[in-house]
């Protein structure tokens, strides 16, 4: 007869709100197994631990079940304190009466019962368990980074600098990512390049530190210590180890009228081309869509001029396979385009500002690449359709964001910062223009924020409105804008030289597919999920992958350098060790009755299965049966679900177990 | 007036009248969030078509003029709550003081309200008399507004309480106090007083 102890937890009034906790922990004392029952208002507290140790010791108890939370959060909690006891931990199980009970249902009486069916079967389930063994794995001590913008260069030096190689890939021809395009950046206003480039040339640079630019992950297999990763290396058409960067064949391409997307379409570039100026590496791309040889096989003037012949028309898209043992995301955002509606999407769209088909009506990213003294106009503010200086220039807070029907329902978090510093911005460059800013609430929580923003409103004269524009049209050369405020209670009409719309932040494109390379999970919006909003805020629910920055959810560049060090952080914890400690939640293999048919190595979605083949003393070949390569399984069970002769079993899930658990209902 | 369109340019945007407010007053306007805490607390809001905190609200805009075209200023009864309450130290009795004067001296259409017409003769009589000649002051008023019988049935309550002097009092030391209002003259011609 087992002796099994029951600790029912209130936590607070979560539970014993709905729940008679009391009646609980009386009922379950009355089970047959069981030998101690109580209850308790806070049982992961350490009186509430102690409390389970010390029961475990007096009672002589030999498995004990804790009806409390969902185990996702506190598992490790009771395992460890009924470790501590001297109790093997994975006879400490958890019965989930707060998720499952109390939190959804209303009618007290029915929820007791409910609790009391649960913790009823789960004692079942604690009786038929197994004393079980941590599985250790070996991990490798190199990390990935994806993504060079800030978030991905802080994390990737953080690790680097910890003595770890690391190995980061970017998208673009170059690392830099939004940052490389801000002019300056608040609250203290100092030059972005000037910030971000010396930490460019130090990734680099650092010997720990592979970097893979125009590369983007094609495939990632494997478990957290041992990730295998498939990084397909686009074709640059220059060789980078021949280029030294001189620049001669983009200042003599002939074609040099494509609309350069770093300057948000502003300028121009060549159709080889670097980025910009102060890129990492300073090797050029050649955009294949637009060049000359490319579309029509006659050009090659860049090879011809090119010193140390680096142009190779010829080169493909190369894979690499990089073993590593832990991964930072870091692929950042984009901005909210009000183009016009895009296909099958749930935003609406702006038709009201014009669709984008108003050229001087621009986001806040290309009022960046105009304000920057390295952008297209060389720092001065021009407006885009005739070059003129505006006088009037209206800012559009929330487009996109925090409206549900139109765009977005969160909050984007940087525009009234960075809409703040515009106006600080124009207004130094156009000492007469006049900002307008219409806004629904200025949101500037953060370390000297509201002072910046109350700066432009009192020392930098811009005129904030507060209440939506309903509507911007053109009118002889100028854009009317139609809004509202609501202080005061009027319709405002200003008649602008140029609007700019603080659009919102979105994932950047093709989140979602990475997401599913990596098996990790995404909001509805993209954004990658932490495991916990608040005690977890940088791990993904897959172990060893670590989220940084922006892809996580709107970010100003601190909360981006914070988290991206927090990441690093976790990374260096993880490779501190040389073996890795691993539930030991995994299949195993009865090799007696298994007839090697194979269905559980088709149906595992972990790839954990391989064929074992057995022979006799002679070395006869006597039969192939499954074997689970446990440093692999990820204990979901589904081939113990389809195994037809029944002989493979999830350790902690045995059959035994689940049969015992829905006979004692 | 209260509800038309608003339209912002540097030519409708009248920084001149607000930076006259900001320096009468000693006290900025930008300084103002729009909390509302003025209006939460001001005795006289609910008479007034602007309520405190919509007035700083059309100085930060610039639009002096939708001020004095109403007669919310009128209505503040300089009890200073809105000033000892704001937690920006915006000065809102002082810019209702400022807004005032700007108000007399504009000529606006407030100038002929009947508050402006009641503070003038006020004044008037303490110049004259040296003290308050009630009697006077109502039947002048209700001479020059044209509302020749408005209190009228007052008038013998008033005077039987003896709260309403038929014949005035003149106060003996009229010299110094034509004293006091040729100083503020002068500092006014130098632009030293409101």
């Amino acid at each position: 007869m087992s002796r099994i102890g029951v600790f029912v937890c209130h936590c607070g009034e979560n539970i014993s709100r709905t729940v008679d906790v009391e009646r609980v922990a009386g009922e379950a004392a009355q089970l047959p197994g069981v030998a101690y029952s109580c209850d308790y208002k806070y049982m992961c507290s350490d009186p509430g631990q102690n409390l389970l140790k010390k029961a475990l010791a007096e009672h002589n108890l030999d498995g004990v079940l804790v009806a409390a939370c969902s185990p996702r959060m506190h598992e490790k909690t009771f395992r460890k304190a009924a470790q501590s006891a001297g109790l093997n931990p994975y006879l400490c199980d958890m019965g989930n009466i707060r998720e499952h009970c109390s939190w959804v249902h209303e009618d007290r009486e029915a929820a007791t019962a409910k609790a009391s069916d649960i913790v009823k079967l789960m004692v079942e389930r604690v009786k038929r368990g197994k004393a079980l063994a941590p599985i250790t794995v070996p991990v490798t001590k190199r990390a990935l980074v994806i993504g060079g913008g800030i978030a991905g260069i802080q994390a990737a030096l953080d690790i680097a600098d910890a003595g770890k190689e690391v190995i980061l890939v970017e998208r673009e021809p170059s690392i830099g990512g939004h940052m490389a395009q801000l002019s300056e950046t608040f609250p203290t206003l100092d030059c972005s390049q000037c910030i971000m480039t010396p930490k460019m040339v130090d990734v680099a640079n650092h010997p720990n530190i592979t970097l893979y630019t125009y590369a983007e992950i094609e495939k990632v297999d494997g478990y957290i210590g041992n990730f295998q990763v498939t990084i397909r290396r686009k074709a640059r058409s220059v060789v980078e180890d021949k280029c030294t960067g001189c620049g001669v064949c983009t200042s003599k391409c002939p074609k040099k009228k494509i609309p350069n997307e770093f300057d948000q379409n502003l300028g121009m570039r060549s159709a080889i081309y670097v980025p910009f100026p102060q890129a990492v590496p300073n090797t050029p791309v050649i955009d294949r869509e637009n060049c000359t040889m490319f579309q029509s096989g006659k050009c090659g003037v860049c090879a011809k001029v090119c010193g140390p012949q680096a142009i190779d028309y010829e080169q493909q898209d190369t894979l690499v396979v990089e073993a590593v043992g832990a991964v930072v995301v870091a692929t950042g955002f984009k901005l909210y385009s009000i183009d016009r509606k895009p296909e099958e999407s749930p935003i609406k769209g702006y038709g009201e500002f014009g669709y984008g088909l108003i050229p001087d009506v621009i986001d806040g990213l290309t009022f960046e690449r105009l304000a920057s003294a390295s952008g297209p106009t060389g720092g001065k503010i021009l407006r885009p359709s005739d070059g003129k200086e505006p006088r009037q220039v209206v800012f559009i807070q929330c487009v996109g964001s925090r409206a549900r029907e139109k765009g977005i329902s969160y909050c984007s978090k940087i525009c009234c910062m960075y809409t703040a510093k515009h106006t600080m911005l124009y207004r130094h460059k156009v000492h007469d223009g006049q900002a307008y800013v219409f806004y629904m609430d200025a949101r500037t929580p953060g370390k000297g924020y509201d002072e910046f923003w109350r700066r432009a409103v009192e020392v930098e004269d811009a005129v904030y409105i507060r209440g939506m524009v309903s509507r911007l049209y053109q009118r002889d050369g100028k854009i009317v804008v139609m809004g509202s405020d609501t202080l005061v209670g009027v319709q405002v009409e200003i008649e602008a030289d140029l609007v700019v719309l603080a659009t919102a932040v979105q994932a950047q494109d093709g989140a979602d597919l990475l997401a599913q390379k990596l098996g990790i999970s995404y909001d509805k919006y993209n954004f990658y999920s932490e495991a916990h909003a608040k005690l977890k805020p940088v791990e993904c629910a897959t172990a060893g992958i670590y989220l940084a920055g922006a892809c996580q959810g709107p970010k100003d560049i601190p909360d981006t350098v914070s988290q991206a060090s927090a990441a690093a952080a976790k990374v260096i914890t993880l490779f501190s060790k040389d073996q890795l400690e691993r539930d030991p939640v995994v299949a195993k293999v009865n090799e007696k009755y298994c007839v090697g048919c194979l269905q559980c190595k088709k149906v595992c979605p972990y790839g954990a299965v391989e064929e074992k083949e057995i022979r006799d003393r002679q070395g006869n070949l006597v039969k192939v049966v499954a074997n689970v390569n446990a440093g692999v399984c990820g204990g979901c069970g589904t081939c113990q679900a389809t195994c037809p002769s029944k002989s493979v079993e999830l350790d902690g899930y045995t059959d035994e177990q689940i049969m015992a658990m829905i006979e004692a209902l | 007036m209260k509800n038309k369109l608003m339209h912002l340019s540097n030519e409708t945007i009248n920084l001149d009248f607000v930076n006259k407010v900001e320096k009468l007053s000693g006290s900025s306007v930008r300084r103002c969030m729009q909390c509302g805490k003025c209006s939460a607390g001001c005795p006289m809001a609910t008479f007034m078509e602007h309520p405190p905190n919509r007035i700083v609200r059309l100085l930060q805009l610039g639009q002096g003029k939708r001020i004095l075209a109403g007669r919310s200023i009128w209505y503040c009864a300089s009890c200073e709550t809105c000033t000892t309450r704001c937690p920006n130290t915006v000065n809102l009795a002082a810019i209702m003081d400022a807004l005032r004067k700007l108000s007399w001296d504009a000529d606006g259409p407030s100038k002929e309200s009947y508050v402006q017409l009641a503070n003038r003769l006020f004044i008037e009589n303490i110049r004259t008399y040296g003290r308050q000649y009630e009697m006077r002051l109502g039947a002048v008023f209700n001479l020059r507004s044209g509302r020749l019988l408005k209190d009228f049935l007052l008038g013998p309550k008033l005077i039987s309480r003896g709260k309403l002097k038929v014949f005035h009092q003149k106060n003996r030391n009229l010299d110094e106090i034509e004293a006091i209002f040729s100083r503020i003259e002068e500092m006014r011609k130098k632009g030293e007083a409101l």
